[in-house]
């Protein structure tokens, strides 16, 4: 039985939090005794730079086809939000790079696909138009798999209670608060811009499905760029099982059950993740309550 | 391949296998996308204008009008929740933006209130010189202020910021939750609303704390968090000064945090007038003193990207090709600013040549 329920804030106004931390004596491996789980997430911190000033700049040339003053209002937000996780995640990485965690062969391999393989190509006319149509709905399929991670980073206590840095976990959770608060950005974009269901279903495998891949192969980089990590301690399939258990990371089902969400004909984001969590977290983090002071001084 | 072809690709890195197929794989799926794009659907804009009617006026303090907002080409308008604002764009065409501060559950109707603020741009003394049966364009609702579940509430509002805080003590109060609220103001005469305010302490014995200043003295962030509730969130609309003061004062024993409404841009003062030169379409935008360069450009390039307004997210900066540029933003690095500028925030010395 629930208790009736404050109605959940419908559409909240997006704008972007200027946010920063200190990363001084941040420990590689942040979740103590968990170097895999440490690792999947800190792939973030390669992949996510790169790739959300790709969608700064696929949305920002988005702007004049949208015919809409209230989704180009959300844009707008959406935008500055996404251009503050892609330098606080660059952060990380540069903290990384200089304390013995080298992983420009990788990162290299990130920009190479974000910047070249995925940029405008060269392209004009309506081959470009119809390009940066389906790099949007590629970051609308990606963007359903950031509010799902958002909304677990949001309710995974077995982070703290396993002692991952706090400093991270405010990252984690501002990035996914915010992913929260503006998971149907992307989706209403592409949904007045196109619509097709067809579409929505190709973009997202190959979105996902590639995502995916580079994430593989980001987890691999970095466990064999760790100097704390000896040659054995590769990562391996059946980690997964082990971190899903200890509620570190989602799990294999969970990724499915996720993706058969997105692909019902009667998907929209609002159903992924609680609007009221994300605002009550965003007043709460010690990053955004910092990012406030600094506003006003 | 000649050496020259070489030297065009510099950073081609020495990529394994995996990405050289990648790179023809992405060739055909471009093919695709542009095939598919032949059978896309127009796309179909869409008209957010709310024409609405002005109803009634009501004073509700010294220099606060009350309007009730009707819809004039539909029965209903649509729903909104307490913490919502709306543009209202007078007659003038000047657009300013209000909290609605009546029942969600009457969508008959929209209530704002306006307080008069001599020198403030001119758009709350026309507000005020509307009349019943004047046309006006509503768009909205928005939310820069949701009201989310807590264990227990503060809500704070000092004078006319009590405008989005009463709908918020409405649903507290509709679902039994454990609240407090404290009401400032210069002195009651210039408190708008007193009177359901009043109610609604004859009602609630012992919730609400009338506090003018005249009679009470300025308030500090401490006497007004004394009457939280246990756990409580407090919500608080008002001069900046009180939200700033209660800002530096929680988390504090009784309260965990604190939500109030969040504007973008700030108002520019003391900035002088300039030029800027768009080389690319050659036109010429004016700067004047109380605007920021973006607001100058969106006039002449109305899809221009921006996001934060206050110069830290990155999105706006372009390209400077001449001019003496004054950076505010906290963007850019040195090396950038040689040649970029954030137009939401920084200015210019002289005429500026933007590459737009």
């Amino acid at each position: 039985m629930k208790t009736p329920k404050r109605q959940e804030p419908a559409k909240v106004v997006l704008q972007a939090r200027d946010v920063s931390w200190d990363w001084s004596g941040l420990p590689l491996r942040w979740i103590p005794g968990e170097p895999f789980a440490s690792h999947l997430i800190n792939v973030m911190h390669l992949l996510l730079p790169e790739g959300e000033r790709w969608f700064v700049k696929v949305f920002s040339e988005a702007l004049p086809l949208i015919k809409d003053d209230q989704l180009r209002e959300e844009v707008i937000g959406f935008i500055g939000q996404e251009g503050m996780h892609a330098s606080a995640h660059q952060g990380v990485q540069d903290y990384f790079s200089a304390h013995d965690l080298d992983t420009s062969t990788y990162v290299h391999e990130i920009e190479h696909v974000f910047g070249r393989l995925l940029d405008d190509r060269g392209l004009s006319g309506r081959r470009a138009e119809e390009w940066l149509i389906e790099r949007l709905a590629l970051v609308a399929g990606i963007e359903h798999l950031t509010a799902f991670l958002g909304n677990w980073v949001l309710n995974s206590p077995a982070l703290d209670a396993a002692g991952a840095d706090a400093r991270m976990l405010d990252l984690l959770r501002w990035h996914g608060a915010e992913e929260v608060e503006h998971r149907a950005v992307a989706y209403d974009v592409y949904m007045h811009l196109d619509g097709r269901y067809s579409r929505r279903v190709r973009t997202y495998l190959v979105a996902v499905g590639y995502l995916g891949w580079l994430w593989i192969r980001g987890v691999r980089a970095l466990m064999k760029a760790d100097p704390g990590l000896g040659k054995k301690d590769k990562p391996r399939w059946r980690d997964l099982f082990r971190t899903k258990r200890r509620g570190t990371t989602p799990g294999y089902w969970d990724l499915i059950s996720m993706s058969w969400r997105y692909l019902r004909p009667g998907y929209h984001p609002s159903h992924e993740g609680s609007t009221s969590q994300a605002v009550a977290y965003l007043a709460t983090s010690p990053a955004a309550l910092a990012a406030e002071q600094h506003g006003e001084a | 391949m000649s050496p020259a072809e070489l030297v065009a690709v510099p950073d081609e890195p020495a990529l394994g296998l995996a990405f050289r197929a990648t790179a023809r794989l992405v060739a055909v799926y471009e093919r695709i996308s542009a095939v598919s794009g032949r059978f896309r659907p127009e796309v179909v804009a869409v008209d957010r204008d709310l024409p609405a009617v002005v109803h009634s006026v009501r004073r509700e303090a010294d220099g606060v009008v009350g309007l009730e907002l009707r819809p004039r080409d539909r029965e209903h308008f649509p729903a909104w929740e307490p913490g919502c604002h709306l543009d209202l764009v007078l007659p003038s065409g000047a657009m300013r933006q209000y909290s609605l501060t009546g029942d969600p559950a009457d969508l008959t109707s929209y209530r704002i209130a306006v307080r008069r603020i001599p020198g403030g741009g001119g758009g709350s003394i026309e507000a005020h010189g509307l009349a019943v049966g004047d046309a006006v364009v509503l768009r909205g609702p928005r939310n820069a202020f949701p009201f989310i579940e807590a264990p227990g509430y503060l809500f704070v509002a000092g004078g006319i910021g009590i405008t989005p805080i009463l709908p918020m003590i409405r649903e507290a109060v509709a679902r039994g939750d454990d609240w407090a609220f404290v009401y400032t103001g210069r002195s009651v005469t210039t408190m708008p609303f007193l009177a359901e305010v009043e109610r609604l302490a004859t009602e609630h014995p012992g919730r609400v704390y009338l506090r003018p200043d005249d009679l009470c003295g300025l308030p500090n962030a401490e006497d007004i968090l004394a009457a939280a509730p246990p756990a409580a969130t407090v919500y608080a609309c008002g001069p900046p000064a009180m939200v700033d003061a209660i800002r530096a004062a929680v988390p504090s024993e009784r309260v965990g945090s604190l939500h109030h409404e969040r504007f973008s841009a700030l108002p520019v003062r003391g900035g002088e007038p300039f030029t800027v030169r768009l080389h690319r379409s050659g036109r010429t935008v004016e700067v004047a003193g109380d605007e920021t360069v973006l607001t100058a450009l969106r006039r002449e390039i109305p899809a221009i990207a921006y996001s934060c307004q206050q110069g830290f997210c990155g999105t706006c900066p372009v390209e400077v090709l001449a001019g003496t540029p004054i950076h505010r933003d906290r963007c850019l690095t040195d090396q950038q600013r040689e040649h970029r500028l954030a137009v939401c925030v920084s200015r210019a010395e002289d005429e500026l040549v933007l590459d737009l």
